[in-house]
């Protein structure tokens, strides 16, 4: 992959990374995305924008060497700029690019008041999230931003969505998620003309897909359904499910086949922006 | 055998080009006519509702959020213009069209619209009327 091309395709987007349901690897995706382009040499923006079930803070606990003194709630309140609600982590992960998190507020009371918000609240909300295009990638030199959003239709996940220039709704095949993906993808993704691609994950084995005929079956039925793209289906894998949270695969373990399907993944997202 | 049929092919096509050109731009002169109009209809009423309720009424006066899940509820044509403006910030109807690539004279009465809803506001500026989110 030639990096100076692959810089080209991403500078100054965003990309959401949205379910319709929890428990999807939603944020195993988004977090591991990030660090596979910042393994990459791009310099990457991580927000995490489920503010009522924040996570990010856990997972790059390890990476985190001070006291955090701005979330990104205090951003979109007004008490801090996008810079200070952001941290570096790159250094202790040894990443060849530089990866920037900001994290929600994962205090209760924090999250009590972001379910008080009101609609103007909201309509600040999503003008703060269109404007720091302009610092995190004028001012910044961040290459791309991705943002880990809160499953289901509310507030938080759609302000990201609508704010972003593509979405990866991360599905497994259980029939509830995909009739999720699909009202989701009619009523909101359709609605807001947003580009859109779809992630299987946790694929079990016993649906016998690992031949590639049957893999390209299941995608173009799936397609057929869905009249969107599938970007990747990626397996279940029972070290991924049990691995603390605290581990970041794509550092921890680079080999590992969930992070070369990832790969797969972050070159073909790289095609669809 | 006629002068015009002894015209090129891409003579011919300019010649439609430019009538096309001059029918779409009459088309936007009746189309902001319509919508001066409009505005005006508008403040008559506004008038007349302030006479008879001794009352102030004006459709500046209505605040309504464009907040995502209002946008769900516009029709398409409406939400394409709120989005434009939240990606622009602040624009003239010139400057939406070449966003949202419609026509000029579409988002103007779009925009205008979503300010008599109460979902925009506009501010007039020398010449340039711009539209913007509170």
């Amino acid at each position: 992959m030639n990096d100076s091309l692959l810089d080209k395709r991403m500078k100054g987007k965003v990309i959401s990374v949205h379910s319709s349901r929890g428990g999807t690897g939603k944020t195993v995706i988004a977090t591991n995305l990030a660090a596979t382009y910042a393994n990459k040499g791009l310099n990457i923006a991580l927000l995490d924008l489920d503010f009522r079930a924040p996570s990010l803070t856990t997972v790059f606990s390890k990476g985190i060497r001070s006291p955090i003194k701005h979330w990104l709630n205090d951003f979109l309140d007004g008490r801090c700029t996008v810079e200070q609600a952001l941290i570096n982590v790159s250094e202790g992960y040894n990443l060849k690019g530089r990866l920037l998190i900001g994290l929600a507020n994962p205090a209760i009371e924090a999250i009590r008041n972001i379910m008080e918000k009101s609609r103007a609240w909201e309509v600040t909300a999503v003008k703060k999230l269109f404007s720091l295009r302009s610092t995190l990638f004028n001012d910044m030199n961040i290459d791309c931003c991705i943002f880990d959003t809160s499953p289901g239709v509310q507030y938080s996940s759609i302000n990201a969505v609508i704010s972003s220039d593509i979405s990866v709704i991360v599905t497994t095949l259980d029939a509830l998620d995909l009739k999720g993906v699909k009202n989701m993808l009619a009523e909101l993704y359709d609605a807001f003309e947003k580009r859109t691609v779809v992630l299987v994950n946790k694929v079990f084995p016993e649906t016998r897909i690992w031949s590639s005929e049957r893999q390209k079956d299941l995608i173009s039925k799936m397609e057929k359904d869905l009249k969107h793209p599938i970007i990747g289906v990626i397996p279940c894998y029972c070290d991924v499910l049990q691995a603390k949270r605290t581990s970041l695969l794509a550092v921890d373990q680079p080999s590992h086949p969930f992070l070369r399907n990832l790969e797969e993944v972050a070159e073909k997202l790289e095609h669809a922006i | 055998m006629s002068a015009s049929e002894n015209k090129s092919p891409t003579l011919n096509a300019k010649v439609l080009l430019t009538r096309l050109a001059d029918e779409f731009n009459q088309v936007n002169k009746k189309i902001d006519f319509l919508i001066e109009l409009n505005g005006k209809m508008l403040k008559t009423q506004e008038e007349f509702l302030q006479r008879i309720t001794n009352k102030s009424y004006s459709s500046k006066d209505i605040k309504l959020e464009p907040d995502a899940m209002a946008l769900l509820s516009l029709p398409s044509s409406l939400r394409k213009t709120v989005m434009a403006l939240y990606k622009l910030e602040r624009a003239t109807a010139e400057e939406l069209a070449s966003e949202t690539k419609r026509l000029r004279a579409v988002e103007s009465a779009s925009a205008n619209q979503l300010v008599r809803l109460g979902y925009l506001k506009k501010k007039r500026e020398g010449r340039r009327v711009y539209f913007y989110i509170e």
